[in-house]
């Protein structure tokens, strides 16, 4: 069954659409990840404009992470302190990410920086968790008990200035690496069409050395806050938000994590991390050969202005 | 869907011949042809299910007043223009191993949209000076809308004319105009999927033994309706609320399925 897209300008069969929604969830719910960064590269694949795909992502994103951030909340698994400081940060980035966004576009370098961020990005995470299962399923093989505990140890990072006390993560830390971290995320997932959560949950683990217990909260509540304001950000500069699109990918992913997280019981921590280190690993590899293979076609075509959606 | 289709084309013609008997009585210019024609939709609605359209053009070759009956063999050429963007061709090369963008060239105003229907291979209808001075070929409208000073602007206009043909927005159908009569003839014109909206352009030229007779132009409009207009619309006039609407529908959806699935 097709369904025309408004804002796309194109038809699209609506099982496809819902279907790999659904199939994303599945893998996000899985693995406790939004999904976006395989999300984008598909609709990207499958034709929709490069533009559309990135800010209708961002809507889907936020439906993604809302119900596991609720149910963190309702837990108490969520410092509201360092969610505040990391989201009017990361609004700066999201400002910077957007206006880069146009710039590239107009100098027709976009997609050779998101091929780039994406090689980059995910590969350097998809290498760190990939080495970080490998050694733990070996211990567990080996046999060793692996206790999961962060040296509490403050790095340099937690004595510059600016030192706050965040109670619920049971930290006094400076609040300069947090803001740093914030703009960095929030400029990163509005140029890419990622919520950033595979990349801020290391980040608040190792350097800020965020307890276990609120990081994916934080982190999800982090995501819904961004991504929101990166939607309308998008929706008022770029025009590139495809409601229909969004809200198809969202139907599909909504259903879709709750499978992959029934899924995901009967799979063990670090078994789950390799796989999806694998999945990071691979998005990351499809990139890298993009940019490196004789294109099929060396010439392309794109429309400038604020129409522009190709 | 193809009873309701004759029945257009049914109507169409009627309105038609009601429109030949009106112009047949009005006074003519002084050429010895002159054109009729008619779009079969002259407004293209696109719909939740839309997926591209056939649409005619049907059109007669008048005698004009005082002068002899109209005698065939005429060709006729249909030149299908949508609305003009800002578009650029790239070109990308291997710098250090990666393969980027280097080259661009910029072309505005370019067609969206640029379909030649004939009924005779071109070069049989008439010569290649007549066909660039009215703008016949897709070529050409390259050449005129590239941006002055730009390098290689006859490469990358006929690359762009190539991907442009790839996506089926350009084309030439050399078989696409059929004659019913001697001097009534009928075009088709495929339109695809992913078509930009705006006001189209359809000029006919009418060529006898390689001499341009007389030409026509007519239009039709393609136009989101319906909730995929409103949808549109709010996104270009309200893009605040807009985005404000999409963010709610996300936070709602997500909601709901935290709530169903008790997660």
């Amino acid at each position: 069954m097709q369904i025309y897209l408004p804002i796309a300008a194109l038809s699209m069969n609506l099982f496809f659409l819902v279907g790999i929604g659904a199939a994303v969830g599945f893998l996000s719910g899985l693995f406790g990840v939004g999904g976006g960064f395989l999300l984008t590269p598909l609709l990207i694949f499958s034709g929709v404009p490069s533009s559309v795909a990135v800010s209708s992502v961002t809507g889907q994103v936020v439906a993604a992470s809302t119900s596991g951030a609720l149910s963190y909340w309702r837990r108490g698994g969520i410092d509201f302190h360092l969610v505040m400081y990391l989201v009017l940060s990361s609004l700066i980035g999201v400002f910077a990410g957007v206006g880069t966004f146009s710039a590239l576009r107009a100098a027709g370098q976009l997609d050779l920086v998101i091929s780039l961020g994406y090689l980059i990005f995910l590969g350097a995470v998809g290498s760190l968790m990939m080495n970080e299962a490998i050694r733990a399923l070996l211990k567990r093989r080996a046999g060793i008990v692996v206790r999961e505990r962060l040296p509490s140890q403050h790095t340099w990072m937690h004595g510059l200035p600016l030192r706050i006390r965040f109670k619920k993560s049971k930290l006094y830390i400076s609040v300069l690496p947090v803001l740093a971290i914030g703009v960095g995320i929030g400029f990163v997932g509005a140029l890419l069409g990622i919520g950033g959560g595979f990349i801020l949950v290391p980040a608040l683990v190792y350097l800020l050395r965020v307890p276990g217990n609120v990081v994916v909260g934080t982190t999800l509540l982090q995501v819904v806050a961004m991504m929101a304001a990166t939607t309308i950000l998008q929706a008022v500069q770029s025009q590139s938000v495809d409601i229909l699109l969004a809200f198809c990918l969202m139907v599909g992913g909504t259903i879709g994590a709750q499978f992959g997280a029934s899924a995901g019981q009967y799979l063990r921590g670090d078994q789950l991390r390799f796989l999806l280190a694998a999945l990071v690993l691979a998005v990351a590899i499809r990139f890298g050969v993009s940019l490196v293979l004789p294109p099929t076609d060396p010439f392309s075509m794109a429309i400038l202005g604020p129409g522009g959606l190709l | 869907m193809k009873g309701v289709a004759q029945g257009l084309i049914g109507a169409t013609l009627a309105v038609l011949l009601v429109s030949l008997a009106v112009l047949l009585a009005a006074v003519g210019n002084s050429r010895a042809e002159d054109l009729v024609s008619v779009v079969s939709n002259p407004n293209i609605a696109i719909t939740s299910s839309f997926n591209g359209e056939t649409l005619s053009i049907f059109g007669n070759v008048e005698p004009d007043d005082g002068a002899a009956a109209a005698k065939g063999p005429y060709d006729v050429i249909i030149v299908v223009t949508g609305p003009s963007v800002d578009r650029v061709a790239r070109l990308k090369t291997n710098n250090l191993g990666l393969w980027m963008n280097t080259e661009q060239v910029e072309f505005n105003p370019f067609p969206t949209y640029f379909q030649v229907l004939a009924s005779n291979p071109l070069d049989k209808i008439t010569d290649q000076a007549t066909l660039e001075a009215n703008r016949i070929l897709p070529e050409v409208q390259a050449r005129i809308s590239a941006v002055p000073q730009s390098l290689h602007v006859e490469r990358f206009g006929s690359e762009l004319v190539r991907l442009m043909t790839a996506r089926g927005f350009f084309g030439i159908n050399e078989l696409a105009v059929r004659f019913l009569s001697p001097t009534a003839y009928a075009g088709q014109l495929t339109l695809p999927g992913d078509i930009s909206n705006g006001l189209f352009i359809t000029q006919t030229y009418l060529f006898k033994d390689g001499k341009l007779l007389a030409k026509r132009g007519d239009s039709f409009a393609v136009n989101k309706t319906g909730f995929e207009r409103f949808l549109f619309t709010s996104s270009r006039e309200y893009p605040l609320f807009y985005g404000i609407t999409c963010v709610a529908l996300a936070l709602g959806t997500g909601w709901l399925g935290g709530v169903i699935f008790r997660r």
